[in-house]
């Protein structure tokens, strides 16, 4: 049995008896084991921990092959507004309409938790996913460039601007509803005729 | 029956231009006075909005940028801003090219 076959052995171990021992506590506290609560401490560090068994350590130690420059950050923080923001926010802080309800709970990358992760654990965690979270893996499977690109932008999150943060609101996905929402206060701008379906109670938007 | 349609498309027009849009709200309407920390807007349901402004509001006229100088009385805008309570603090202003119809 190969090493990779044993971690995952473990790994899928490990969380059978975590999905168990749950599964047990809650018929004996009566209580559905939805998503709606927040993890407890020992899921976290379990959950953790499981992570960073899953992530080999040549994948660990890897380099990002690029270098942070202006010009790459600002193709980065575009592509994570397109495909990242509708979970993690713009500025990565997760406090996102499906960031806020995901179970875990989506990370703030600014935080320790994340920027403490080497260059390699953030690309492999991009690259590969991260299993019953609803992190998917990106890219493809044999040439992910923008993944390490992405790597560079979440290492500068921490210093995002409010110029870079409006130039990324241009790249996250929108609804037709938002479209067409948009394109009615343009017309209004113009001296058209102001939108007729107006609402009046704020909904959670998924980016920030 | 001619009558009340026309009334209703009147009000499904000019209803309440206060919305939500994500995290923000969005106020249109037309200005009525700009001060160094507010822009007031008239919206169409006659009621007049008072919304805060900083340093790190944005002010867009068409896709150039603009400044707090460009929103005058009786132009257009459409304001982005964060909502607490009955406070407005405006994100981003876009400020309208064309000269507002005047109410009868």
């Amino acid at each position: 049995m190969n090493s990779r076959m044993s971690r995952e052995l473990k790994f899928g171990l490990v969380v059978l008896l975590l999905a168990g021992a749950i599964f047990l506590v809650s018929r004996l506290f009566g209580s559905y084991p939805g998503a709606r609560g927040a993890p407890s401490y020992m899921e976290v560090v379990l959950a953790r921990t499981l992570r960073e068994w899953a992530v080999p350590r040549s994948a660990r130690n890897a380099h990002n092959p690029f270098t942070s420059s202006p010009e790459l950050l600002k193709e980065s923080a575009r592509h994570f507004a397109d495909h990242c923001a509708s979970c993690h926010g713009n500025d990565g802080n997760g406090a996102t309409e499906m960031g806020r309800n995901f179970f875990p709970r989506v990370p703030d990358m600014r935080a320790d938790a994340t920027q403490q992760l080497s260059d390699g654990e953030l690309y492999y965690i991009i690259h590969n996913g991260v299993r019953w979270t609803g992190m998917p893996a990106w890219g493809d499977p044999d040439h992910d460039m923008d993944s390490w690109k992405l790597v560079l932008f979440i290492r500068h999150l921490p210093q995002l601007t409010s110029d870079e943060l409006r130039d990324m609101g241009r790249f996250n996905p929108r609804s037709v509803a938002d479209q067409q929402e948009e394109k009615e206060e343009e017309d209004f701008l113009n001296g058209g005729p102001a939108p007729a379906n107006s609402k009046t109670t704020p909904h959670s938007e998924p980016t920030k | 029956m001619k009558k009340p349609c026309l009334t209703l498309l009147a009000i499904l027009c000019l209803s309440a231009l206060v919305f939500a849009h994500g995290d923000l709200a969005h106020i249109l309407g037309t200005v009525v006075e700009v001060t160094d920390h507010s822009v007031s807007v008239k919206t169409a349901d006659g009621s007049v909005k008072v919304v805060a402004i900083d340093a790190e509001t944005h002010f867009l006229k068409g896709k150039a940028p603009a400044a707090v100088k460009d929103v005058v009385v009786g132009s257009r805008v459409v304001i982005h801003a964060h909502q607490n309570g009955d406070k407005y603090h405006a994100a981003e202003i876009k400020i309208g090219v064309a000269t507002p119809a005047q109410h009868p």
